[in-house]
């Protein structure tokens, strides 16, 4: 008996699945479950199917399809398409001073140039391998407005002011020196030098790397003495960059004065707490339109007369003592999240005040608070509308005067729109960036 | 928000009278500046229009550099603060703007109690109604029960709740701060009538898609008397204000424009004379060189020539001067010059 006779020992073979049926995978299935899993559901599916076509082919057809592209002034828009459409060239004449403002158009550059540097100093914050994070950013916040103000305003500077323009271009050069030296070497600016030139103890190396830095600062001192830049007063600053400016600046100086602000109201140090509490409930309890009005035509009734506050300074201190006031109630709240037992833990290791709110509650603290920080930002770039009644021409009010000026008289649903749209993609990137850095940072929460 | 702003404009009041004392010199701050801080309004047209590449101009725009002129030789020596009417008069208490030129009316509460002082009219105007031409209506009398279209916080907001009041008329008030939202509500149908002050009227219709299918209505039905003000306490800078204005409508009265005005310092005339400060010195007293009109007239024009400019016939606002309240005394108006002597 051979063994080619014995049959085959029976093995379960399973049968292949049946494909799911169609009507329960793909773009029909999802819809099937998303969409119309029931009469009602259907129902409304269909019913903001309808709403969101009508609107959307109005907006269009008025914005796009019989919009009016080329034509001198808003009557030959209304003489050839009458109101429905849109006559987009009366915003496109305006298209400079609802970006820029009043600003002098041949000086324009110097604010495109801020602007750019403000992008290459952030950049090495999002480049692999630099370790230098901290400072680059703390550089960032704390020596760019050194540059950008002369870079905007411009005017004579005296020696004070000279010797902080070269401390904020010698800045930006370190960070990038240190950042390009990490990328490539694995160190910093400094200690790249010393190696370079061959230190032979650690105390040689740290001189060298002192001397580094000094011979970066004449540089700078060197690149800046001869720059000479037209004086461009305030009043003239306007736009989408006045917007930028005035909520830039609101949103750097109000987290960390929220964070001491917070810090304090927790603070036991009665004189403290009761500084921060006073502040913050007074602030937060008044509307920031009346802070600008007091901040605007009250104070100046206190002050000698011949003596002037800078009126867009004045709109910026009041948008920063406000801003603050809300950020310390973030801060706050994210701090009182923080178990009780973290705090002892702290305790525990022999971490004093600073060190466990540095190391151990803030990190954690300022991770829960994201969505309400940006929250906050975004409404406060939104609030900066309000200098408009003080009489600063930010974007809001620059758009009005599209309308008022003889050649377009009467335009204003256009330059409304446009800046909407500018509003909108701000705004947008700005909660679309807090999402991706809850994502980054909350890694470590996620199951 | 309304209330708010009073007693700011209240308190504002009480703290500029204690600074009267030092309110004396505002021609001395203005020259140590070596500019004016002239406030204007929001931009509006013909009267502080704001072009696409950023210079002002209009008729209470002159008035500025008619008097930046008058000091500095330079009608380019002005600041222009452009504020909402809701803050113009804490913003003049409180020593930011110089003077105040933006279509202000001449009222005597303001006048009396905001630590004001009117330094003279410009431009006589009234306030009327444009309708839809459909709705057949011909007189503001045939408003009764209408929606009007209003702009909020000035007068014309006052003036047409009294016209309705006397007449003994019912309306409902639909208010905005911008006149362009007030105009597309009005066009949109959602009001039956806008009103506003009628300089501004005809400019606006102009504007509309199609401006023959609305008729302004023949009333006017309050006086808007719109002129400089200054503030109260510093009565030498009202009078350089003042008389910079009545100079350059005496200018038109004597024929001495932007044009002639070098001829015009060889004539004979003792009124042209004392005009251009080639006899006699009037700027003197008011702390102004004498020939402080000369340099008016050359840089900025006189009366007429700055009307024609700005809202003349021939400009998109087009309103005609003939027979209307701002000619002249001599050619049937109401402008009428104090003697300049």
């Amino acid at each position: 008996m051979s063994d080619a006779t014995r049959p085959e020992p029976l093995v379960f073979a399973p049968k292949p699945a049946d494909p799911p049926p169609p009507s329960s995978i793909g773009a029909v299935g999802w819809m099937r479950a998303n969409l119309f899993s029931s009469v009602p559901n259907a129902l409304l599916t269909f019913l903001g199917a309808w709403i969101l076509y009508v609107t959307v082919a109005a907006v269009l057809d008025w914005a796009l399809v019989k919009a009016v592209w080329e034509a001198e002034n808003r009557r030959q828009c209304l003489d050839m398409v009458g109101r429905a459409g849109a006559c987009w060239p009366g915003v496109a004449a305006w298209i400079p001073n609802l970006i820029y403002g009043l600003y002098p158009k041949d000086q324009a550059w110097r604010i495109d140039l801020g602007a750019v540097l403000l992008v290459a100093w952030a950049l090495p914050l999002w480049l692999p391998r630099v370790r230098s994070k901290v400072a680059i950013g703390l550089c960032l916040v704390l020596l760019f407005p050194l540059l950008a103000s002369y870079l905007f305003m411009g005017g004579a500077k005296g020696v004070v002011w000279t010797a902080a323009i070269a401390l904020g271009l010698a800045a930006f050069l370190w960070c990038w020196l240190t950042a390009l030296a990490e990328m490539r070497r694995g160190i910093s600016f400094g200690a790249l030098m010393a190696r370079l030139l061959g230190a032979r103890d650690d105390a040689r190396a740290a001189r060298i790397g002192q001397a580094s830095l000094l011979a970066l600062y004449l540089v700078a001192l060197a690149l800046v003495l001869p720059l000479e830049l037209v004086e461009v007063p305030t009043r003239l600053w306007g736009g989408l960059f006045l917007t930028l400016v005035i909520s830039g600046i609101g949103i750097t100086f109000s987290l960390p004065a929220g964070v001491l602000l917070a810090l304090g109201r927790r603070s036991e140090m009665p004189l403290i707490r009761v500084f921060c509490v006073t502040f913050i409930e007074l602030f937060r309890s008044v509307p920031l339109i009346t802070i600008l009005f007091m901040f605007n035509t009250m104070l100046p009734l206190f002050l000698p007369a011949g003596v002037e506050v800078n009126r867009l300074l004045r709109a910026i201190v009041a948008v920063c003592l406000f801003a603050s006031a809300y950020m310390a109630e973030i801060v706050r709240g994210g701090l009182q999240a923080i178990p009780k037992g973290q705090y002892e833990a702290a305790a525990a290791m022999g971490l004093g005040f600073w060190q466990s709110t540095g190391f151990i509650i803030l990190p954690q603290a300022l991770r829960i608070m994201i969505p309400s920080i940006v929250g906050n930002f975004i409404g406060l770039f939104k609030d900066t509308t309000l200098v408009s009644i003080i009489g600063l021409f930010d974007l809001l009010s620059m758009s009005r005067a599209v309308g008022e000026d003889t050649r377009w008289l009467g335009l204003f649903i256009e330059p409304f729109f446009f800046i909407t749209m500018i509003y909108f993609v701000f705004c947008f990137l700005m909660s679309q960036y807090s999402i991706n850095l809850e994502r980054r940072l909350g890694a470590g929460q996620r199951r | 928000m309304k209330m708010g702003v009073s007693l700011l404009m209240a308190a504002a009041a009480m703290l500029g009278l204690s600074g009267a004392a030092s309110a004396q010199q505002t021609l001395e701050q203005v020259r140590s500046r070596g500019n004016l801080n002239c406030q204007v309004g929001l931009p509006t047209p013909g009267f502080y229009a704001l072009a696409a590449n950023g210079t002002w101009s209009g008729m209470d725009v002159d008035m500025c550099r008619a008097v930046a002129a008058a000091i500095f030789n330079d009608p380019s020596k002005v600041q222009y603060q452009s504020v909402t009417s809701a803050v113009r008069f804490t913003s003049l208490a409180n020593g930011e703007s110089d003077m105040l030129s933006r279509t202000t009316t001449w009222t005597a509460v303001r006048d009396g109690q905001l630590g004001l002082e009117f330094a003279g009219v410009n431009f006589y105007d009234g306030q009327g109604f444009v309708v839809p031409r459909s709705s057949g209506i011909t007189s503001a009398r045939q408003l009764d029960g209408a929606t009007v279209c209003v702009l909020t916080g000035t007068t014309t907001e006052l003036n047409l709740a009294d016209y309705f009041r006397a007449n003994n008329m019912r309306f409902t008030a639909v208010t905005n701060e911008n006149v362009n939202v007030l105009v597309e509500t009005y066009l949109g149908g959602g009001c039956d009538a806008y009103t506003n002050d009628k300089s501004g009227l005809a400019a606006r219709r102009s504007a509309f898609p199609t401006p023959n299918d609305h008729v302004i209505l023949p009333e006017t039905i309050s006086k808007e008397p719109l002129g400089p003000v200054v503030r109260h306490g510093d009565n030498n800078w009202g009078d350089i204000v003042r008389w910079v204005l009545f100079g350059m409508i005496e200018a038109e009265e004597m024929g001495v424009s932007s044009a002639n005005v070098t001829q015009m310092l060889q004539s004979p005339n003792p009124g042209i004379k004392r005009l251009l400060g080639t006899e006699g010195n009037v700027g003197q007293g008011m702390g102004l060189p004498a020939d402080f009109m000369v340099r008016v007239l050359r840089h900025v024009g006189n009366y007429g020539e700055v009307y024609e400019r700005n809202v003349g016939a021939n400009t998109p606002i087009g309103i005609p001067r003939e027979r209307s309240l701002n000619a002249l005394w001599t050619n049937g108006g109401i402008l009428y010059p104090m003697p300049f002597r």
